[in-house]
């Protein structure tokens, strides 16, 4: 084996987490490894997406005062209830003024090169068609990775930022394949529409449909769950979720989630009418959402940590339970573990125990803990038993309407923590506001400062 | 090389991903839940084992894997640069 196959840290995914934790490694002088397995960073990673502002306020500063490409702000969220067919009551209490926005739309692949791009920049070492397929052991210890090249590559510390479906994670004994009952399987469109459409369709608001199970369009819970479009600059994002298990029997997901999709489309005529004529199918693709693996006291308890490893984001099942949203956390759990990562080279030491205060960080980050443990959208499910429209709208109205400044809640928790801050520093919030309008003004103008070409 | 679906327009998928989901037939109890997830149609069942048809549409959404109670999918990913890709995720 030659020298140059010998890294500090190897991190492997080059989706949203992977490059953060490699650009914390790589600025601090470590040698910094990436590995890929797709052509380009995020071609392979299917998603919503809708990154919620406090991702960014809180994600490292490279992100907060960058120019990421980003879609469109988003102000309001439009909650439609259907029954009959039709949208009969609309929740539209959930909105903030400009320039403040609740969430930013992307495209994936745009965001991950943008991202990889950054880590490239601090020093990492990035090879793209590369899957990591083994772990090299030593005693007990994680020493490195295997390629599909059949490499042997070693580190000091090995990141895993593979996402949901990752292997490596159980490869080394420290997790486990997540139980179906937290997971939804999601079917996702791209349709293209001419930005003046957009603009008097959406706006700057997403718009989510809730139904009673009846309606075979889109339940609250049970076999069904979120029916919502995302609006990017000239183009929309629908996506229909449904749990894969209801009451222990595996459901036909694959025909409920084309049969109910058709029947939104052909039925309400917010669908039919307003938008249908104004759009054209660009690309349909669906993926596994692990929603409340946060949820489950099993998979919490999973170590996400060991001798020579960290694990970050989907890797260890840290998507937001409220929101599904599972970008804040992988950029936040990627940071700490980047932190750990150069605190431990430097102290010689990237054993289990050293590697424990990754764990520990990740335990006491108050926005990480609050999302995993969120139950509102697992609650909907209560309005289920009593057909009751009522509490369908009253649960809605506590997830996606003004319910969510709550200070209990994951939101309330931000503006918490976001008025401390202003506190301690008001020059950071001034780097804030700053953050809004420029972000607001790149997705006007589709600017980014992405160096990579692809396609 | 590389091939696009109708079905599922603004994906291609990277030849060469070779088998990289299997079922173990021994394991298999023929539950079916794997033909019910897979929006790809990549499952068929023969008498009371389901095996693996083709892989041609599958996205790596791992719900075959996650689904199958006795554990009688191996599911690990193809080799880097195969398999789907898309440029709208
Ligand atoms: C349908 C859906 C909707 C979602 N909507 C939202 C949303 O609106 N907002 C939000 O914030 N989040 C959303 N999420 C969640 C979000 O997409 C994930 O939480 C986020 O992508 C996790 O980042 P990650 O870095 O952990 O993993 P990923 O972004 O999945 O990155 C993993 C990377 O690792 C690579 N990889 C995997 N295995 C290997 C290997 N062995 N060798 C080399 N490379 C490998 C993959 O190709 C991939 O690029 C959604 C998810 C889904 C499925
Ligand atoms: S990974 Fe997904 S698409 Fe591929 S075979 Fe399994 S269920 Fe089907
Ligand atoms: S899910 Fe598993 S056990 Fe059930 S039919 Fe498919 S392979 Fe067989």
């Amino acid at each position: 084996m030659s020298m140059n196959e010998d890294y500090d840290v190897i991190v492997v995914g080059a989706g949203f987490g992977g490059p953060v934790a490699a650009h914390k490694c790589a600025s601090a002088g470590l040698r910094t490894l990436m590995l890929e397995r797709s052509v380009t960073p995020g071609d392979k990673v299917v998603s919503g997406l809708a990154i919620p502002f406090y991702a960014f306020l809180y994600a490292p500063e490279f992100i907060r005062d960058g120019n990421p490409p980003l879609e469109r702000p988003i102000r309001q969220v439009v909650n439609n209830f259907i029954r009959d067919g039709e949208i009969y009551a609309k929740d539209t209490s959930l909105w903030i003024p400009p320039p403040l926005v609740l969430t930013y739309t992307a495209y994936c692949v745009p965001l991950c090169v943008w991202l990889a791009d950054r880590a490239v920049e601090a020093g990492t070492e990035l090879r793209t068609r590369t899957t990591a397929v083994d772990l090299v052991m030593e005693d007990g210890k994680v020493a490195g990775v295997v390629t599909d090249k059949g490499d042997t590559i070693r580190a000091k510390v090995v990141i895993d930022a593979a996402g949901t479906q990752d292997g490596l994670a159980l490869k080394a004994g420290l997790r486990k394949k997540l139980p179906t009952d937290t997971l939804e399987l999601y079917m996702l469109w791209d349709y293209e529409m001419a930005r003046e459409d957009v603009e008097r369709e959406f706006g700057n608001k997403v718009e989510f449909f809730c139904a009673m199970p009846d309606e075979r369009i889109v339940a609250p819970l049970g076999f069904g769950s979120t029916f919502y479009i995302f609006v990017y600059r000239d183009s929309i994002h629908p996506g229909l979720g449904q749990f894969i298990v209801t009451e222990d029997k595996v459901e036909n997901v694959a025909r409920h989630l084309e049969d109910y999709f058709e029947r939104f489309t052909t039925t309400v005529s917010r669908w039919r009418d307003d938008i249908a004529p104004k759009v054209t199918l660009r690309a349909k693709m669906f993926d596994v959402c692990p929603i409340y693996a946060g949820l489950d006291r099993n998979v919490r308890e999973m170590p996400i940590h060991g001798d020579g490893m960290m694990i970050i984001g989907d890797a260890a099942a840290m998507e937001s339970a409220a929101f599904g949203d599972g970008v804040p956390n992988a950029w936040f759990s990627a940071a700490i573990a980047g932190d750990v990562a150069v605190e431990a080279v430097k102290a010689g030491d990237t054993s289990a125990g050293f590697l424990q205060r990754y764990d520990e960080r990740v335990k006491a980050h108050n926005l990480i803990g609050a999302s995993l443990s969120d139950t509102r959208r697992y609650d909907m499910r209560w309005a289920l038993p009593g057909n009751d429209e009522r509490e369908m709208r009253r649960r809605a109205h506590e997830l996606f309407g003004r319910g969510v400044w709550r200070w209990r809640h994951i939101t309330g928790q931000v503006v918490r923590e976001a008025m401390q801050a202003m506190s301690r520093d008001p020059g950071g919030a001034l780097k804030w506001l700053k953050m809004f309008n420029r972000f607001n003004r790149n997705c006007e103008t589709g600017f980014s400062d992405t160096l990579s070409k692809y396609e | 090389m590389s091939m696009t679906y109708q079905e599922f327009p603004g994906v291609e998928w990277i030849e060469g991903a070779g088998d990289f989901i299997t079922v173990d037939e021994k394991l298999c109890d023929g539950c079916g839940n794997c033909i019910r997830v897979c929006l790809a149609k990549c499952y068929k069942m023969t008498g009371k084992k389901a095996h693996v048809d083709n892989l041609e549409r599958c996205m790596e959404c791992g719900a075959c894997w996650y689904s199958c109670p006795p554990d009688a999918i191996q599911f690990s990913w193809p080799p880097g640069g195969t398999g789907f890709r898309t440029l709208w995720g």
